[in-house]
Order: C-alpha cells, then structure tokens, then sequence
C-alpha cells in the first residue's frame, strides 16, 4: 500500500470524510481497488504476474480476501465501505475461479499476455503443430491402411492446391486417382470430374491456339488437324468447330467442312461465329442464296463479325453484278 | 467480550438441536435448564393445552401423538404437493395441511393451524430461553446453521423461524462447514478436509480448503432426505412385517401410539447395536388383539448384522454422493487430508467403515459428532460480533450448493449461477420484451440440478411490472440475481436505458410472506403480555404449593415411623405420593391450571401427613 501505487488517482472528499470505522490507508486501498477492480486484469486483481500458477492464485486470493471481505470488519461501522468490499470480494473471487479452472484458464493466458510473450506463444503454437503434423505422417507411413488413407489424403492435398493453382491437368490427375482410391468420397469425386473438365478445357483451348498459329502461316491441313484434336478434347469448343470448317474449305474437304459447321449449329445455336462458317460452307458449296441468309444471320447475332461481313460483301457484289 | 452482548451458535437439527458459545476464547455447549447438551427438536400441545418443548415434548409424546411435532426440519421450505412432503404425510402421525397460498406446508397442532417456521421458532426459543438462564442476560443473536444442500426456500424459512423466536439471526451456516471450523479453530493448519455429516434427517458432505485461518468451501453435495429417520423407518418396517406374519395380518401402523412406541424402539435398537452385536425390541402390550383376546406383545431380536443388510443402500447412496461431491471439486480421495464425521448416523461401525474404505484413511475421531456444529456456530457467531484474538482469526467462505437459474423457452432451465460458486455472488441476466407495449414480464427462479425445469425446485416466481410501453425487443431489463452470505437468494431489476429499478412482486413461495410473519410477531407480543399476567399468577400458586410440599417432606420420616407400627393409611400415603409426583410436574411444566387443580388435593395430603406425624409421637410422648 505504497503512495505511489495511487499516483495519478483522485479520491472523492467525500468517500475519504465518510464516517466508519477504517483507518484512512485502509480506506484509501478500498477505494483504490473498488475503481480499478473492473478493469483489471484478474493477475493484476489479485496482485500476481501473467500466468503465475494456479497454487499462486489460490494464495493470493486468501491474502486478499482477509483484506477484502465484509466479515472481517466485525463490530465495525462500514457505511458505504461494505458494498465497495462486496464488489471487491466478487471481482476477486472470478479471478480466482478463473485462474484455478484448467479448462478456461489456458484461453485467458493467451487473452491476456504480454506482446512479446504472445509472439513467443505463437511460434511455440506453429511449432508444435509442424511436429504434430510430422509425427503423423510417421505413424501413417508405418502402417498399411493408415498409408493408404495417408496417400489419399496426400495426393488429395496435392490435387486440390494445383486445382488453386489453375493447373487443371495435374490436379485432374491427383484427385482421379485419390477418388478411385477412395470411392465413397463424393466431395473428392465431384472435384475430381470439375479439374477434369477444366484439364479439357485448358488442353483445348491450348490446340486451338496451336491450330491458330498454322492458320496464320495459312497450313490449312495442319491447322485442321489441331482444331480437329481440340475438339476432342472438348467437343463443344465453338471457336475450333468454326475455324475448323474454315481450314477444311481451304483444304478442300467440303465434307468435312459442312460437318464441323453442323456441329459448331449444333452446340451453340446462338452464336454468330457458327452461322459465320455456316455461311462460308454454303458459299464453297456454291449455294450463295443460302450462303448470304446465314451471313446476314450471323452478323444479326453477333455484327463485330468482319469476316462475315466481307464475305457478305463480296456475295452481294456478285449477286448484283 | 463480557462487555458486549452475548451471542450464541444453534445447530437446529431434525431430531437434537444445541445451543453453544464461545467464553474466553473457548467454545462450549450451553446446557439447557434440564441440565442437558442436547435438547430434542420437538414440540407439542399437552392435553391440557400448555405448549412443551424439548424433553418435555418427548416425554408425552407416545400418548399424545396426533399432537406431538417431531422432525419439522424435513418440512421446512418445503413447497406444499412437493414429493418430500407427499412421503412425510404418509408416517408422519402428526396432520398436515397446505397453507392459504397453497404453496407452503402447515401443520394442524392442537385444532390450530401452525407455519413449519412457527414450529422450529419454538424450538430456537427454548434454546434462547436455556442460554439466558445460563448467561444470566438476555440473548439476541444469533448463528444458525442448516444442512448445506438446503436450497433458499429452507434457508429463509430457518432465518424467519429464527425472527419469530426474537433472534437477531446473524448468518446461516452450513452445517459440515461449521463442523469444519470447531474441527479447526485455534489449530494452524493447511489441509484439504472433508465433512461427511450424516444428522437425523439430512446428509451433507463438503470439502474444504482450510489455510492460514480462511475456511474456503470447494464443494458441498448432499442430500435433504437421507438420514437417521431413514435407518429407524427400515426398522419399523422390518418389525411390523414380522408383525403382521405372527400375529395373523395385525397392522401397526393404523395404530399411532403404537407407531410411535415402534419408532421409540426402533431408534433405540439402532443406536444399541452401535455398541453391541445384537439387541432385543421388547415391546408389551403393544396393540390390542383380535376380539376376545388379550393385548399383543413384541418380542424381537435383531443383530447388527442384520441391521447393516436392511440399511446397505442407505449407506452406497451416502458413498455415491460423497464421490460425486470430489469430482466436483477436482479432488481425488488420496489427497484429503482429514475426513470429520458429523451426525449421531455416523457412530453405526458400518457407516464408518465405509468412509473409511472410501477414503482410504480412519477418520477423525476428535470431534463430538452432536456437539461439533453448534460449536462451529458459536465461533463464526463470535467471529462475526468482535475482533477475534491472536490466531484465532476465522473466515469462512462458503459456496452456494444447488445450481440458480431460470425457466426458459420450452420448459428449460437455464442456468445463471452454478453450484459450488462461492457466495455472496451476483450474476445479471437480459431480458428483453417480445411483445409490443409488453408491460410486465413474470421469471420463475428456481433451483436444483436437472436440465428440465419441472424437476427443479421453484424459488418464487417474480414478476417485473410497470414496464414503460415500447415496441417489442427495445426495453432491455437486466436483472440481478444475488446470492447473500447466508445462501439466499435475492433478485432486483433496471431497466438498462433509464436506469430505473423495476419493481418486481413476488409469488409462489414455500415460506412466509412478510405480512404473516408482522401478524405472527404481533402474536407474540399479545401472548407474551398475556403470559405476563399469567406468569405472576404461577409464580404465586407455585410459592404456596412449594411451601406445603416443604412441610410434607418435613414430615415423611415420622409418617414412615407411624406406619411402621400401623398398618393403617398406606393406601393414602400412596395416593399422597401420586399427588406430590404431580405436584412437582406441573412445577416443572410451569401449568398453572394443574398447579391449580392440585392445590386442594395437596393441603388434604398435609392434613393427612399431620395426623400421621402427630400419631408417631403420640406413643413416644406418653
């Protein structure tokens, strides 16, 4: 009950001059601690450091409470000074109950610690973890089942972070073979088919593109050839059944031309690209009437079209002449 | 300490209280004016109408059954309809009736009817009045003790008893907590201790964390309907069956003063085979027999063993509560220091034998299991009036035993306090208005130990009213549920935006409403004047029949000489001696009327004696 320990705090006149029957260090300490009570920690409450023991508090709270109580002023005239005691003695029986709980006790620690020892805990928390972690993948590579479960888990963990990472084809390829190892996962399995999907998806749009740079340096056959394979890997890639029909016409293959055209109809009726080599098939066919209809089709959908729009063009031209 | 008032511990028990204080530093049993330590808890309206109390009470108690109070402990805050009391009406010989409310329990004494505090009142009264006479001062204060699994009803109608016999009741002790403290007061010690208190009616345990003078209760458990009454009814029921086979289907039990002479036999028996291996139950005359034949006698024989296999499951159960009370407080049977026994149960060798099994230790055997509560009482009484003295410090923190909470939703109970929270304790709780302009909100308190309310005893219900008109869900009342030093239950209320007290009403308790308790003191007080005036008139009678019985003692050794050579008047003395015999009762009994009745009956005897006197001298003088 050193002075300084009350530096910065202001008693009421009033409370110090209220007529009872304690001394007015006594007073001041009640006063002091009845302010201070809801705002202290329970270590700073019961006057102990951070994470002392559970023994530790338990002494602490009986030396307290000999000052704290209401019973220990018997005879006495106590005035105002008994609920202040009251609110005391409860604020330090919580600290108390708390601290001596092993089970609500760690969460408090850690609510309550320091900076530097929180940093401390955490590093020592991931550690541990990392050890937690360690020793399990021991134990599951020692036993049959359990690495079995452990090699799903694994490959499944390996699949999903490629999936995150967009590469579709190696986390099609992990996660097929985790799902077929462990058949009852539906969750496993579901992912497994959408990376799959997306692997194909990726894969097509990579021969598309190939077939793309063919075009170009105009290699009709080679570049159908690409569109051809993008298309297997997803058959319902417009792009590559359009520019597929286009490469076809160049190649002279009509038949297969009319054939890529009808599946491009076919899988994205709404697109002005499929009515664009629609067009361009009737026109190689010779049939420039039906031609123009699909063309003007085509640019009705979708007017950004200018390959469409020039070989409109040139048909009216020479539907005119 | 001889400058202030005294003050007293009372250990109010279901079949013995005792009363004792602490004088220079010593704590001690007061004996009553009888000149013993333990005072029966029982209480009756003699058939002349004078109200006993004590021994008195329990001298009569065989013929005046249906009139006799005994073991009111077991009813007290009891809530009318409740279980305990179904069972208690079924053997007790004494009627019961539901209060005006409905909710508490009365007892029918004497074509009147009496609150359960009332009873117990008159008891704590007695006691009062045997430490007046033994201070030579009057005496207002008071500690009390209940058995710690009491709930708040049994409490505040123990301190209501405590109001009504004129003490100031300065707090209400747990019962294995004060033994505690008598255990070890002005000893310094550092111990984990366990009470194991098996009383007449109830069974306690609590663990204690005694340090550096500060008596901390961890955990108590217990059970409010296991005790002695339990081991004397297996008894009977054993004694009546046996009974009712020999004496072709003879049932006892319709015969209350036979009942009452079985129970009286069967206590006795129990506490015999405490000592001895086996005892004989003799009981003659015991009912009257099927027509044209005699009266029917009981003749049994029962051995300890026997006993013990009757009474097994009374003694696992007390085991079973005893181990749930340590893992409640995280303490394993190896690490307690001392195990304190407590109650006059605790002398059967079985019951000892078991905690000592349970334990693993012997117990204690320093304390005197009848006398060790009342003695803690006086010394937390004393602690509680003045300064104590050098290592004598004591501070007692006790816990609250039963879990404090709400009816919720659905019939749930929703804990607010839990037990074993050291007390005084609060909690608030929110409560919140669900419908517009809602302008009262009714809580029913209640405690115990089950998830379902139903199964839980009801405090009171409280109703908060006179909430200001608001849409549903913007008047927030944050209620405070307080749990005082003495374990009872206090609840106020604010309304959390204005920050005004809410008033709450209270209903459905099992005890006293303060209007009946002002009726009942205002009683007193007419009965108290009245007794005044009777008093005096006592005193008078008593002085006059006092110094005709002086007289006729003066003259019993030259009336033996007259007979001696007569043979004439030896029927008159004897009558005489009848006469004196109840004389010197009614003296006792402080009943004037009989005093009265007596008187001409006595100055005849006088005159008798005289003659006789008068006659022996007569041949010696000439």
């Amino acid at each position: 009950m050193s002075v300084d320990r009350y530096s910065g705090f202001v008693f009421a006149p009033a409370d110090l001059a209220e007529d009872v029957d304690l001394d007015v260090e006594l007073r001041k300490e009640i006063l002091f601690s009845e302010a201070n009570v809801e705002k202290w920690t329970h270590w700073e409450s019961l006057g102990i450091p951070w994470n002392a023991e559970p023994a530790a508090a338990r002494d602490a709270y009986i030396a307290k409470v000999k000052v704290f109580h209401p019973d220990r002023y018997p005879g006495k005239r106590l005035g105002s000074y008994k609920a202040r005691l009251g609110k005391i003695f409860r604020r330090l029986t919580e600290a108390r109950d708390l601290l001596v709980d092993p089970g609500r006790r760690a969460e408090y620690v850690r609510a309550t610690a320091p900076a530097q020892e929180f940093a401390k805990m955490e590093a020592r928390k991931l550690e541990d973890e990392r050890r937690s972690q360690e020793r399990k993948a021991r134990i599951a590579r020692g036993n049959p089942l359990l690495a079995r479960a452990g090699r799903v888990h694994e490959l499944a963990r390996r699949g999903k972070e490629a999936f995150e990472a967009g590469k579709f084809a190696a986390a099609a390829n992990d996660l097929l073979i985790a799902a077929g190892m462990d058949p009852r996962n539906e969750a496993l399995a579901t992912l497994a088919a959408d990376a799959k999907r997306k692997a194909a998806a990726t894969r097509a749009n990579e021969l598309f593109q190939a077939g793309l740079e063919l075009e170009v340096q105009e290699r009709w056959s080679g570049a159908l050839e690409r569109y051809r394979e993008a298309l297997d890997a997803d058959p319902a890639h417009l792009r590559a059944s359009a520019h597929g029909a286009r490469a076809a016409i160049e190649s002279g293959d009509l038949a297969s031309a009319r054939a890529l055209a009808a599946a491009a109809m076919k899988s994205s009726p709404q697109a002005g690209l499929a009515h664009e080599a629609m067009g361009r098939v009737l026109e190689a066919e010779g049939n420039a009437k039906e031609a123009k209809r699909a063309l003007e089709r085509a640019l009705e959908l979708d007017p950004r079209l200018e390959g469409a729009k020039e070989r409109l063009r040139k048909l009216r031209w020479s539907f005119l002449r | 300490m001889s400058d202030l008032d005294p003050v007293v511990g009372i250990d109010l028990g279901t079949t013995n209280s005792v009363v004792a204080t602490v004088r220079d530093g010593v704590p001690r049993v007061i004996p009553n004016r009888s000149g013993q330590l333990l005072t029966p808890s029982i209480v009756a309206v003699a058939k002349n109408g004078k109200r006993l109390v004590g021994t008195l009470a329990k001298r009569q108690a065989i013929t005046n059954a249906e009139n006799t109070v005994f073991a009111a402990k077991r009813l007290i805050g009891r809530r009318w309809g409740s279980k305990e009391v179904e069972d208690a009406r079924k053997v007790l010989p004494y009627r019961l009736v539901a209060g005006p409310e409905g909710h508490d329990v009365r007892v029918e004494l004497a074509g009147r009817t009496v609150s359960v505090p009332e009873i117990s009142a008159q008891v704590l009264a007695e006691l009062k009045a045997d430490a007046e006479a033994w201070f030579g001062r009057p005496v207002r204060k008071a500690v009390v003790t209940v058995p710690a699994y009491f709930n708040d009803g049994q409490r505040q109608s123990t301190k209501d008893a405590g109001r009504i016999a004129g003490l100031e009741v300065l707090r209400i002790i747990n019962e294995p907590t004060s033994a505690a403290l008598a255990y070890g007061f002005g000893k310094q010690m550092e111990r984990k201790v366990v009470v194991f208190d098996l009383g007449g009616g109830t069974f306690d345990v609590s663990i204690l964390d005694i340090g550096k003078s500060v008596y901390d209760v961890v955990a108590v458990g217990g059970d409010t309907y296991l005790g002695g009454e339990d081991f004397d009814r297996r008894v009977m029921d054993w004694l009546t069956f046996a009974f009712a086979k020999e004496k072709e289907g003879i049932d006892l039990r319709q015969d209350r003063m036979a009942l009452q002479r079985l129970k009286d036999a069967a206590e006795k028996a129990k506490c015999e085979l405490s000592a001895a291996p086996s005892t004989s139950i003799h009981l003659p005359f015991l009912v009257a027999g099927a027509e044209g034949k005699g009266a029917l006698h009981l003749e049994k024989q029962l051995t300890r063993e026997h006993l013990e296999e009757l009474t097994k499951d009374l003694v696992d159960r007390c085991i079973s509560v005893a181990e749930r009370t340590l893992k409640d407080a995280g303490v394993r049977p190896a690490q307690v220091g001392e195990v304190i026994l407590v109650g006059g149960m605790t002398r059967m060798p079985r019951v000892q034998k078991a905690v000592k099994d349970f334990f693993g230790r012997e117990p204690c055997r320093g304390v005197h299991p009848d006398e060790v509560v009342a003695l803690g009482a006086a010394i937390q009484a004393h602690a509680l009036v003045a300064p104590a003295a050098k290592g004598q410090e004591v501070l007692l923190l006790d816990v609250t035993p039963q879990n404090l909470g709400i009816m919720v939703v659905g019939g749930y109970f929703q804990t607010v306090i839990p037990r074993n929270t050291t007390v005084p304790t609060s909690q608030t709780h929110l409560f919140t208005t669900v419908q517009d302009n809602q302008r009262s909100v009714r809580i029913a308190v209640m405690q115990g130990e089950s998830e379902r309310a139903i199964d839980n005893e009801l405090l009171g219900e409280f109703i908060l009213d006179g909430i200001r008109e608001a849409r549903r869900g913007e008047v927030s009342i944050e209620v405070t549920f307080e749990i005082s030093a003495d374990g009872i239950v206090g609840v106020s209320a604010r309304d959390v935006d204005t920050g005004q007290e809410q008033s709450i009403t209270v209903t459905a308790t099992s005890g006293l409403t303060e209007d009946e308790l002002k009726r009942i003191l205002d009683e007193q007080i007419d009965e108290l004047l009245e007794k005044k005036a009777t008093a005096g008139e006592f005193d008078e009678r008593r002085e006059k029949a006092e110094a005709v019985l002086r007289e006729i003692e003066a003259l019993v050794p030259a009336v033996h000489e007259a007979l001696e050579r007569t043979r004439f008047g030896k029927d008159a003395v004897q009558k005489a001696e009848g006469v004196v015999a109840r004389v010197r009762a009614a003296i006792e009994a402080q009943d004037a009327a009989a005093l009265d009745r007596e008187q001409e009956n006595l100055d005849r005897t006088l005159q008798l004696f005289k003659g006789l006197a008068a006659s022996a001298r007569q041949p010696a003088g000439g």
